[in-house]
């Protein structure tokens, strides 16, 4: 699976649905709506209670509409999931919080500008690492690698 | 001796409770949660009093009993004293991503550290340990001071007294598992943290707690992850940190109501805003704020030693310029944009002064 694309963010989120393991101590019921900011593709993404209820590629507008966005430099979406891959989970500086404390303007931001909403990805936290962490068991290529 | 009715050892069957009953006929259905408390919020059951005259724990949507005690004069009896939007769904929140201290922290992650950088974390924990003890003492307080009619908001803060009881014990555990222990108390309870269980009005307390103090903490637990040594305790910190940001939710969505409901209230809460600022905001009991003993192991941490102290300074306060950015942005999603512009509020120098 090449990464960016539906077919990766669709794979990932079967894993995620399918194994009740994957979701760890802390990584409970909630529900919100993100998106993913990756270069120029744009993910918009629902959890539902323990299920990532839909993840499909949107456009910049649908985005609107999200509680708050992740977007970060395609290299440091490439580094985080290459770490996943290679440690079955990301290690502890390329979790999503790790990488939005690194970065000065940080990495979440709400496109309303309502820090409530913002705060839903420190309240979630664990969902969003967990969905990520899932990435581990789909083979994962990259854009850059020329696949 | 109690006020319930008793019965005569013999006596003939006397079913005239049947007809005490209040509404009747009720199927609340459940939704894709289960049956959650705002799907039994239907008919009577879920008519909110604007101003609760109950005084005896009458269960709202119950019959009254005339001859109930008066078990409460309830401080907390106007709604808009103490409501939110989503009192429902955060206590559900709160209930469906418990988290245990003792088995969901990779404890066996734990590794001997150099004395310095160990002695930072103890102290760190005793500091938080010490922090955590208010956070669940004062919702508590709070709890059995407010009407019963208004259950769904006194259910948020029990259960945020619960999550404070793990934040207390997790700290606990971590300062007692490596080989450390605790350290000499901050005193942080005695100044601003302390306050906090000195106001007199719910909303007073609340933006004591939930907006600024627990707002500064959850800037400080999502650091964990940079200042955590192993695996055990960034996932502490992290999760810690999830509750604090539903325990922030509550002060946030809290002041929105009440801005909204109360306007005749805004100037009351403007100068609770005050108080906050001038005090925990300004750097007073922040261990990411002005320079104490906290402030300096933070920095250990943060740099990965006593060698490393300015570099880890530095990281703290780029820690100081978030905790600071977001307090102004959740007040202004509460309702209170105006004091960030026309002056009133030091915060927004204080941000500058970080840049
Ligand atoms: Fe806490
Ligand atoms: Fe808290």
């Amino acid at each position: 699976m090449v990464f960016p694309s539906e077919e990766w963010f669709q794979q990932v989120r079967e894993v995620y649905n399918s194994d009740r393991d994957l979701h760890s101590g802390g990584g409970g019921a909630c529900d919100t709506t993100a998106g993913f900011s990756v270069g120029e593709n744009r993910y918009f993404i629902e959890f539902s209670g323990l299920d990532c209820a839909q993840v499909r590629q949107c456009s910049e507008e649908d985005l609107e509409v999200t509680d708050f966005v992740l977007e970060m430099p395609l290299e440091t979406w490439q580094a985080m999931l290459e770490d996943v891959q290679k440690n079955g989970k990301a290690s502890s500086n390329l979790t999503l919080n790790s990488i939005d404390l690194e970065l000065e303007e940080g990495i979440a931001f709400s496109p309303v500008d309502d820090q409530y909403r913002q705060d839903l990805f420190y309240r979630y936290n664990q969902n969003f690492q967990d969905f990520f962490d899932a990435s581990s068991r789909v083979e994962t290529t990259f854009e850059s690698q020329g696949n | 001796m109690s006020e319930a009715t008793e019965m005569p050892r013999e006596h003939e069957l006397d079913t005239s409770w049947m007809d005490n009953m209040a509404e009747w006929g009720v199927s609340a259905k459940p939704g894709k949660r289960g049956l959650t408390l705002a799907d039994i919020q239907v008919g009577s059951y879920g008519e909110l009093p604007k101003v609760s005259d109950n005084m005896t724990g009458r269960p709202r949507g119950s019959t009254a009993r005339p001859e109930a005690y008066r078990v409460g004069a309830y401080q907390v009896h106007t709604l808009s004293e103490i409501w939110l939007e989503n009192a429902e769904y955060l206590y559900e929140e709160a209930l469906q991503r418990q988290w245990s201290s003792a088995t969901d922290i990779p404890w066996h992650t734990l590794k001997p550290l150099p004395d310095d950088v160990e002695e930072a974390e103890c102290l760190l924990c005793t500091f938080f340990n010490e922090v955590e003890f208010v956070a669940g003492d004062v919702p508590a307080r709070w709890i059995a001071r407010t009407t019963p009619d208004y259950l769904e908001a006194r259910n948020v803060l029990s259960a945020q007294v619960m999550d404070e009881a793990r934040h207390m014990d997790v700290f606990r555990k971590r300062a007692l598992a490596n080989g450390g222990g605790l350290m000499r108390m901050s005193g942080a309870t005695s100044g601003f943290v302390g306050s906090i269980d000195l106001a007199r009005d719910f909303t007073e307390m609340s933006t004591r707690l939930h907006i600024s103090g627990e707002g500064a903490v959850l800037t400080m637990f999502r650091m964990g992850e940079l200042f955590g040594q192993n695996d055990a305790e960034k996932t502490m910190y992290r999760l810690c940190a999830q509750d604090e940001a539903r325990h922030v939710a509550f002060g946030v969505m809290h002041l929105r109501c009440l801005s909204e409901t109360a306007p005749e209230r805004r100037e009351e809460i403007e100068c609770y805003l005050d108080e906050a600022e001038d005090q925990l905001m300004a750097g007073q009991q922040n261990p990411a704020g002005r320079q104490s003993e906290s402030s300096e192991a933070l920095a250990v941490l943060l740099g990965g030693g006593i060698e490393h102290y300015d570099e880890g300074h530095k990281k703290l306060l780029v820690i100081r310029r978030r905790q600071l950015k977001e307090y102004m942005k959740r007040v202004i999603s509460a309702g209170f944009a105006d004091r960030f512009e026309n002056g009133r509020s030091p915060v927004p120098a204080q941000y500058a002064a970080t840049a």
